[in-house]
């Protein structure tokens, strides 16, 4: 009796940042899992984390201390930020759970960043192959990079279309998907998405004229605000977030030595606030204003996230001095306090209309 | 700060011309190094010496600039009021939510009152919110800004990937001053700070005396702030300093009363606050402080880009709590500490999310256990009576 739980298909790993590597779960015959908050008020974790911790991390603290996670295995955690090397902490003391394991990703990406994460990543592989009893391949490897190329080739073109006037498909619906994509079983989603992706007529209530909005920041994995942009008549035509555009750019390069193809995807992807470079992703922001014919941009974050504290205020300067319109917005992981977040929603959809009229 | 610092600094030369002490001889070797990073000709780097080996930049001649150790100064020089410089950060739109140490260190910079650096250097442990600062702040001066980044384990391959960045960083320091590293210079840096580890370690044996012969406060402060001289004969000198200074006291027994004895962590405020008066009346002293501890072993000066990338990844803020924890426990064993206070402020996210644990190690222990929430430097969110409420409670324990 291993202790894992068993009813599931295949046994679900869950992560929680975008640099963890699905091919590696994937290879070792497990499910990769992205985790979300699973309560509605924090309550039990508060009294483990202060009160200036991040709201996601808090959420999931609370959602592990009251075991909502019983259908996973276990969870690969990464040091993200300081907040995410906390959790780990409290979760190896206080949450029961067969397994958690701590990925290193360097803040670099040179060539000896990647070299040391390609060690990491074998660390990752050996420790799955040894606690699940499994053989991690080469060739598993190079299927589960097949298999994820696809996913992210796919996902791609969906944002791709969002380019057109008007975008053929809703923020939310876009961000619902991907939601599934990484929380389903891979086989099961590749025609979903492939099915969306015929689909050619923009829904009825997106109109031509409607305001572009470009999401930005970290987490965002409810629905919330994408709806409360569309329900004041404007359209999220792309977000570049940890579960959006970012996160799927990229592919592994096949047929090469498959950690290291690996490590060079993950730590070369568009990058996250957690690494220096803001003027890079400064420069992404403005490429992808003008891809995506964007009249606003959303930056949308988790409270008491230090990263995107210090590089909100710095994107907004550079960009309010081409006068453009950009709109900060914290936000307590589950949108408690949306009736107020909808007024400032409405007062910078409406400040945009004015501007294109 | 040119101006703060220059007075700080004649003020602290004429009290050491009536009577040396190794205290004022720190402070006022700090403040003189930060002044001379507003010389023009010098080139400066811009450093946090509490998390980078500063053996290295003591091989080269390069004059180092600690933001927040130098912007944490400044409170105390415009009369406690550093939300002063801090407003010109939040206007800027930098959030109340982020560190005052930080808002301090880019309010500062808004006023104008920072030097020029020539290079950015900053590690990424500890926090998000230094490495950010270090970046923004080299932004504004158009200059470059190099991340030290270190892992949370010590393997070979962590080894390998940090002295790898230290050889990078080397090379970037030899472009700006134009001279190619001297590794005796390198080596004779290491030997000092080998010997300066061991009289600090004599200066820590000396504080488990009782009554405690020195300051638990100061001790904190040079546990921080004295890692700028790492590699320098000064910072031998000034342990050398303690250790008589302390001696004499010993020997004199003209020592602080002592009902009872607190290990603090992780850090003092730098604001005026009423927490140690309280306790100097309680005769409670603070005799250890976690940031005194010597964490890291000798330096392998045969091979000294390894040696230094293994002092760094020794960092007890590196890794899993538990090591901390494990530190701490010791700590408080060797040091026979009644209790323990654990300074809480805001912003401090890596910090704070190891509280409970902390405290839960504590009660096994049976240590009695205070966190005490206040801000590091802004006048703002610190509450004396809050505080002073919190702290009768904790000495309430003592005397049961």
């Amino acid at each position: 009796m291993n202790g894992f739980n068993n009813n599931f298909r295949k046994k679900r790993i869950g992560w929680l940042c975008s640099y963890v590597p699905a091919e590696i779960v994937i290879a070792a015959g497990l499910e990769p899992v992205r985790i979300q908050g699973q309560v509605e008020m924090v309550k039990e974790a508060d009294s483990y984390m202060s009160l200036n911790n991040c709201p996601y991390l808090k959420n999931i603290l609370d959602s592990g201390l009251q075991n909502k996670f019983k259908n996973l295995e276990g969870i690969v955690f990464t040091n993200s930020c300081d907040g995410m090397r906390r959790l780990y902490d409290i979760w190896t003391h206080h949450v029961q759970m067969p397994f958690s394991h701590m990925l290193e990703i360097p803040k670099k990406k040179d060539g000896n960043a990647i070299r040391y994460f390609s060690e990491q990543l074998h660390g990752l592989k050996t420790t799955l192959e040894k606690v699940f009893e499994v053989n991690i391949s080469d060739d598993k490897l190079e299927k589960a990079i097949g298999l994820m190329n696809e996913h992210r080739k796919i996902i791609i073109k969906l944002f791709e279309r969002q380019k057109e006037s008007p975008p053929p498909y809703k923020g939310s619906e876009l961000l619902a998907l991907c939601l599934e994509e990484m929380t389903r079983p891979k086989d099961e989603t590749t025609e979903k998405i492939k099915n969306v992706l015929e689909r050619v007529e923009p829904p009825k209530s997106l109109k031509d004229k409607s305001p572009r909005i470009l999401v930005m920041g970290n987490v965002i994995d409810k629905l919330n605000l994408f709806q409360m942009v569309e329900a004041v008549g404007a359209s999220v035509v792309a977000f570049d977030t940890c579960l959006g555009l970012r996160h799927y750019s990229g592919a592994v390069e096949e047929g090469q030595d498959p950690i290291e193809s690996i490590a060079r995807r993950y730590l070369l992807k568009p990058s996250c606030a957690r690494v220096p470079g803001f003027n890079e992703r400064i420069e992404r922001v403005e490429q992808l204003i003008q891809d995506y014919s964007v009249d606003g941009i959303i930056y949308s974050t988790g409270k008491f996230c230090d990263y995107a504290m210090f590089e909100a205020p710095v994107v907004e300067r550079r960009l309010q001095n081409r006068q453009f319109p950009f709109l900060i917005l914290e936000n307590d992981y589950i949108w408690g306090d949306e009736g107020r977040v909808r007024t400032r929603i409405e007062a910078f959809v409406e400040m945009i209309k004015g501007d294109l009229n | 700060m040119k101006n703060s610092f220059q007075n700080i600094q004649a003020f602290l030369e004429k009290r050491l011309e009536k009577r040396p002490s190794g205290w004022d001889m720190f402070s006022k070797e700090m403040v003189s190094t930060f002044l001379r990073a507003f010389d023009e000709s010098s080139k400066v780097v811009w450093v946090s010496c509490y998390t980078f080996p500063m053996e290295l930049l003591r091989a080269f001649d390069v004059i180092p600039f600690d933001f927040e150790i130098a912007c944490n100064i400044l409170p105390t020089a415009v009369g406690g009021n550093g939300s002063s410089i801090m407003i010109s950060a939040e206007k800027e739109g930098y959030s109340r939510d982020i560190c005052s140490f930080y808002r301090l260190a880019l309010g500062a910079h808004s006023q104008g009152i920072l030097p020029k650096g020539d290079l950015f250097l900053t590690s990424s442990n500890y926090c998000n919110g230094k490495s950010k600062t270090n970046e923004i702040l080299a932004s504004y001066q158009g200059k470059e800004s190099v991340l030290f980044d270190l892992p949370n384990e010590i393997s070979k391959s962590s080894i390998k990937y940090v002295s790898s960045q230290l050889q990078e960083i080397s090379n970037k320091l030899e472009n700006l001053t134009g001279e190619k590293l001297d590794p005796d210079r390198l080596r004779e840096a290491i030997r000092w700070s080998n010997r300066a580890r061991s009289s600090y370690q004599e200066v820590n044996q000396l504080m488990k005396t009782k009554p405690c012969p020195w300051d638990g406060y100061k001790a904190c402060l040079l546990g921080i702030s004295g890692c700028l001289f790492w590699g320098s004969p000064l910072r031998d000198k000034i342990n050398q300093m303690l250790i008589s200074e302390m001696k004499e006291r010993i020997q004199s027994g003209k020592l602080f009363p002592e009902n009872y004895r607190i290990l603090w962590f992780p850090w003092v405020p730098v604001q005026q606050t009423n927490i140690f008066t309280m306790l100097k009346e309680n005769k409670i002293n603070v005799v250890m402080v976690e940031a005194a501890r010597v964490y890291w072993s000798e330096i392998d000066e045969s091979d000294p880009f390894e040696g230094l990338a293994l002092k760094a990844l020794q960092d007890p803020h590196l890794g899993k709590a538990d090591k901390r924890l494990k530190a701490i426990l010791e700590l408080t064993k060797e040091h026979e500490v009644d209790g323990v206070i654990h300074f809480s402020t805001p912003a401090c996210r890596h910090e704070n999310g190891s509280t409970r644990l902390i405290r839960d190690a504590m009660r096994n222990e049976g240590i009695a256990f205070l966190n005490l929430d206040g801000d590091m430097t802004d006048e703002r969110s610190y509450f004396p009576e809050q505080t002073m409420a919190k702290l009768s409670s904790f000495l309430e324990i003592f005397r049961k």
